[in-house]
């Protein structure tokens, strides 16, 4: 069996869906964006890629048509290179990383780029035509697509008061606020060319205090806990891999990053999706033969802080080692664009902080959470 | 047709330029804008160069209301006056800078060398002549200047006082009067070139006239105002108006006019700013609304107190019963109506002797001083409702001076002859509620007649007639208001609440309206719906069904009824589904059609302007806006002519709905709103019966293409039910107790 290896990765800027700079990019050109950036910072010829393995949470308008497809047409690869979408929603692209890998490792080819995007200002957050069963009742549909419910219900379940996510939003904030000023995020970027200009950096972190955070009005639930400045914002964005075997590192002169060492995906009730990285991370550290202690970098979605500090107390994640360039709740969340990020800045951080073990993890609307651990090469 | 207002390409404006963003200057860019027109706004820099009080001018017409919708605000582009070339660009240029002779004579010789040959310049100052602002400067400028004098604030007042000289050229003149009232509604009046032009004039002189008058004769300032009011003039009176217009500008305005009229000028004899009493109140910071006191004002504790014109102190207010008949108040005499004499006497003598002076006709005078202050009617409408033969035997009696013009009219009958002005159309069908005229050319007239056009059933007996019509006498139909207030404020609360106490008889109402509404849709000839002043409800839904809609960008439009836990029931639902299923307005398959219709009609969307009502979809961006009241029903008319040839009635339409896969979808946004209480349980319940009719209910699919006809039948079955909800009911009662 072959070895996956992450060789490379770049992403777009995030920004604000909607008020930020690439509000007016379609989602296939952020994403042909992102992978010329990556063929460019390799220099892989593109006829060298078996196939664009691309995720997307709401692949119709813009993001219908198999982005994945067009996306690499349009970043000049040639017809010869397949493409497919991947839809599991927020975990989209850490599934596009183990689908690749997935056919890498059984010698179904051996040079992939994964990925993903999500314009969440061009293509609704849930989609355009939200139509789930008839027959589910009201409460049940909620929990679907009204993820912020399901925040609520976390924080209150798991004891995650407002402080405490309002404290954990903050670290986010000063965290990427840090890194984007000591020029740390600059390296995993790919600038986007706009109509009003070229835009090459994250829109999203901002400076706030806690004293700010508290002013907030709850933004899910009357009386509740979450607000806006402890959710993930609607961004813009995506994110590119290149994934390949040991072969052809060597051939193209390739230093990676790391080796995929385990992977899994877990279901839980659909009304606390937020727990899904707890049993998926479970899985995948078991599945590499670690524990938690065995992990020296981790990079978890924040897409609300109640859930994400939950699962770090579940998980025993020491705050050290989370998510140390800042979270979602600072950077952003392009759905279908996140998990290829989480992935690439758990490499990337296994590299620069010159661990052995890191794992990304997410969780995922709907009742699911996904998780992959990498090993530096 | 769908950036400008009606007629905007033929007034030749295309690009407008107001230098001075003060409350008129800025008012008027704002109206230029309502109107579709890029309008540049330029005044001085601010200390760092900057374009800071153009900028500030803009946000306060912003916050002031002067836009009619926040499209209209992006067409304005603030600058500075060291930036003067981008008026070359502008084919209108307003000054409305300081009150400076010196200072706007200097601003024109700078504006001349830049701007293009054959732009229209106007002035809005209110107090200099025309021919000093010109003096010295190229005869090409004097050629195409005019004064153009506004009244505040621009977007509501309908006066707009034009003064040409000898000089102008017709269509620089053509051009203002044209864009006055195609671009920016106003009514022109025509004046000569003196002090105070003619609403200011006689306005100012009335108010001193009556207010000193008032002290003269003993009267409390309560019971001039009520005397006053009985004119025919805003309830204020005339001390009320100070109050609100701020006694500290007495001197500015009363005193500088009085100063630039000739000693043999009538006005001289009632010097308002030399007066004991207006500098007493101006030293004692009397000022007015502003400063929370003038001749009224309100306590702390909210008791309303007036000034006594004797002692100068404050006590409470002794309102007189309202004086309805002028004419009986004036011949009764008494204090009061000796006063009310005084008043129409002197204001008629003084008009009657500066009218050539000022004006180049009479009726120029009345509709100058009823538009410029707020009357029913002008001065001369006033004497001859009292009558001319009355006033002059009256003066002559009393041994009083006796104006030429005052004698004349006596001896004619009266002062302006008004029988030929209004002809009365033929009618074809006529009852208590409704009638239907006859426009010629095969156009009718729908208007209902019930107070503020409410649908009462006997309606549509005329509605109907008139779309039986279709097939022979008539060859177009155009619904137009009844009343200057209303087209129809929809159906009368108090009778709905009546007809729910009978469900059965309730579903016939509904009924009647759906098929009255439907059968105009579908007639033989177009319909254009001409709206002027409140559409709301019902009266919403009639033009929903029209072919074209002429609407004053003005009008009050809605479906409000969700606000009172029903929904649009007379095919207005269905209307809406029908018209955010094109995909232009933005939503695209069954599902998003239907999230999109509850999400816009769940608030029950009412807009303020017809800018705002395309906005929110009611009318069409085909449909016509009109800024001027008086040329909405001729431009309707116009409309209704041109459809007539190869006009092809709508079909009924197929509906794609999402049916019970839609229903979640389309209630996601109210319950996420609702999970984060921001609305109530009750509005709740109206979303989901909106959802549920607008996806089809039980036997919608997108499979299925649903006629027309069932959707409203899901109408009104989710309005019996909504009306038999006690929240409905109590919800109703409240609002009409409001």
């Amino acid at each position: 069996m072959q070895t996956a290896y992450i060789a490379s990765y770049t992403r777009t800027p995030f920004t604000f869906a909607r008020k930020g700079a690439l509000a007016t990019v379609r989602p296939d050109h952020l994403g042909a964006t992102a992978i010329r950036g990556l063929l460019a910072k390799t220099g892989v010829p593109g006829n060298e890629i078996e196939d664009v393995v691309w995720g997307c949470a709401f692949p119709e308008g813009e993001q219908g048509l198999n982005i994945g497809r067009i996306t690499g047409l349009l970043a000049g690869l040639p017809e010869t290179t397949a493409g497919a979408t991947v839809n599991r929603w927020c975990g989209s692209s850490v599934q596009a990383v183990q689908m690749a890998a997935g056919m890498l490792v059984m010698g179904a080819g051996e040079a992939f780029i994964a990925g993903g995007a999500e314009s969440m200002t061009r293509v609704p957050m849930m989609g355009f035509n939200i139509a789930p069963p008839p027959e589910w009742p009201a409460d049940h549909v909620a929990d679907f697509i009204n993820v912020g419910l399901t925040a609520e219900r976390v924080a209150r379940d798991y004891g995650v008061d407002r402080e405490t996510q309002e404290a954990f939003a903050l670290a986010s904030q000063q965290k990427a606020v840090a890194a984007q000023a000591a020029g740390r995020l600059a390296d995993e970027i790919t600038p986007v060319e706009t109509a009003a200009g070229l835009v090459d950096a994250d829109g999203c972190p901002r400076e706030t205090s806690l004293e700010k955070l508290s002013t907030l009005k709850p933004a899910f639930l009357e009386g509740g806990s979450v607000t806006a400045g402890t959710s993930s914002p609607m961004t813009d964005a995506a994110t590119a891999l290149l994934i390949c075997s040991e072969d052809f590192l060597k051939r193209h002169n390739l230093t990676p990053l790391a080796r995929i060492a385990g992977f899994g995906v877990s279901g839980c009730a659909p009304g606390i999706m937020g727990m899904g990285p707890v049993e998926s991370s479970r899985k995948a550290m078991k599945r590499a033969g670690i524990t938690m202690n065995d992990i020296d970098v981790i990079e978890m979605n924040e897409a609300f802080a109640s859930q994400a500090e939950a699962c770090r107390r579940e998980l025993e994640i020491d705050p050290a080692k989370l998510n140390i360039d800042g979270g979602a709740i600072a950077l952003g969340h392009p759905l279908g664009g996140t998990g290829g990020r989480l992935v690439g800045k758990t490499a990337s951080l296994l590299q620069r902080e010159g661990g052995r073990y890191g794992l990304a993890t997410q969780c995922i609307g709907g009742g699911m959470g996904i998780a992959m651990v990498l090993e530096a090469a | 047709m769908t950036g400008t207002v009606y007629g905007a390409d033929a007034t030749g404006v295309k690009r407008a330029c107001v230098i001075g963003a003060g409350s008129m200057g800025g008012g008027i860019a704002a109206q230029f804008a309502n109107a579709g027109i890029p309008v540049d706004l330029l005044d001085m820099p601010d200390d760092a160069g900057g374009a800071g009080p153009a900028e500030a001018g803009l946000a306060r017409q912003i916050k002031v209301g002067g836009f009619m919708s926040p499209k209209a605000a992006k067409l304005v582009r603030p600058g500075t006056t060291d930036d003067l070339v981008r008026a070359a660009e502008a084919d209108w240029i307003v000054e409305a800078i300081i009150e400076d002779l010196a200072a706007k004579r200097d601003f024109y010789a700078r504006l001349d060398a830049v701007r293009k040959p054959g732009s229209t310049v106007s002035s809005n100052t209110s107090t200099l002549k025309r021919a000093d602002l010109v003096a010295g400067l190229s005869e090409g400028f004097d050629r195409d200047f005019v004064i153009s004098h506004f009244f505040n604030p621009p977007r509501h007042m309908q006066l707009l006082e034009i003064v040409s000289g000898p000089a102008s050229d017709a269509a620089s003149v053509a051009r203002a009067h044209e864009a006055g009232r195609v671009l920016l509604g106003k009514t022109k009046v025509d004046c000569r070139d003196t002090p105070g032009f003619i609403a200011n004039r006689i306005g100012c002189y009335w108010m001193a006239m009556a207010v000193l008058e008032a002290q003269a004769q003993g009267l409390t300032v309560e019971e001039a105002d009520a005397v006053i009011a009985s004119f025919g003039v805003p309830a204020t009176g005339v001390f009320g108006l100070l109050d609100l217009i701020g006694i500290d500008l007495i001197p500015l305005v009363w005193g500088s006019l009085i100063r630039s009229l000739p000693a043999t000028d009538g006005f001289q004899s009632y010097d308002l700013a030399g007066s004991a009493l207006a500098q007493d109140m101006v030293a004692k910071g009397r000022l007015g609304r502003k400063a929370k006191g003038g001749f009224y004002r309100k306590t702390s504790e909210g008791a309303r107190e007036a000034l006594d014109l004797v002692t100068r102190n404050y006590r409470p207010e002794v309102r007189p019963a309202p004086m309805r008949d002028l004419k009986a108040l004036i011949e009764g005499g008494g204090k009061l109506g000796d006063y009310a004499w005084t008043v129409l006497a002197r204001l008629v003598s003084y008009t009657a002797q500066v009218s050539g002076e000022i004006a180049h006709d009479l009726p120029s005078i009345d509709t100058a001083v009823a538009l410029g202050y707020g009357w029913r009617e002008g001065p001369f409408a006033q004497a001859d409702r009292i009558g001319a033969a009355y006033i002059a035997d009256r003066l002559r009696a009393e041994g009083q001076a006796m104006p030429d013009l005052i004698a004349k009219a006596a001896d004619h009958g009266r002062f302006i002859d008004r029988a030929a002005t209004r002809a009365t159309r033929p009618m074809i069908a006529q009852n208590d509620a409704a009638r239907l005229e006859d426009a010629g050319d095969g156009i009718g007239i729908f208007r209902i007649t019930t107070k503020m056009g409410v649908f009462a059933p006997e309606v549509f007996e005329v509605l109907d007639h008139a779309i039986a019509l279709a097939e022979g006498k008539l060859k177009a139909l155009v619904l137009a208001p009844g009343s200057e207030r209303a087209f129809s404020a929809g159906a009368d609360l108090a009778r709905f609440l009546e007809l729910a106490e009978e469900p059965t008889k309730l579903e016939a109402f509904l009924a009647r309206g759906q098929t009255a509404f439907s059968a105009l849709r579908q007639a033989p000839m177009p319909v254009v719906a001409s709206v002027r002043g409140l559409a709301l409800g019902g009266g919403c839904e009639i033009t929903l069904h029209a072919d074209h809609v002429v609407a004053h960008a003005e009008v009050r439009f809605g479906l409000p009824e969700p606000k009172l836990g029903i929904l649009p029931g007379w095919g207005g639902c269905t209307r809406m589904f029908e018209r955010l299923s094109n995909p232009q307005t933005g939503a695209v398959g069954p599902a998003a059609v239907a999230a999109r219709a509850v999400e816009l009609l769940l608030p029950g969307p009412t807009a303020t302007s017809a800018a705002e009502a395309r906005g929110l979809h009611l009318l069409r961006d085909t449909d016509d806006i009109v800024m001027h009241t008086g040329d909405v029903e001729a431009v309707a008319l116009s409309r209704a002519r041109e459809m007539i040839d190869g006009y092809t009635p709508s079909p009924e339409a197929f509906l794609a709905v999402a049916g019970p896969s839609g229903v979640a979808g389309a209630l996601s946004t109210s319950r996420a709103h609702h999970a984060a209480g921001r609305i109530d349980a009750v509005t709740m319940t109206v979303a989901t019966e909106l959802a549920s009719v607008l996806t089809g209910g039980e036997r919608g699919d997108p499979a299925r293409p649903m006629p027309e006809a069932e959707m409203r039948e899901l109408e009104r079955a989710a309005f019996l039910r909504m009306a038999a909800r006690d929240t409905t009911r109590q919800t109703m009662l409240a609002t009409i107790r409001r």
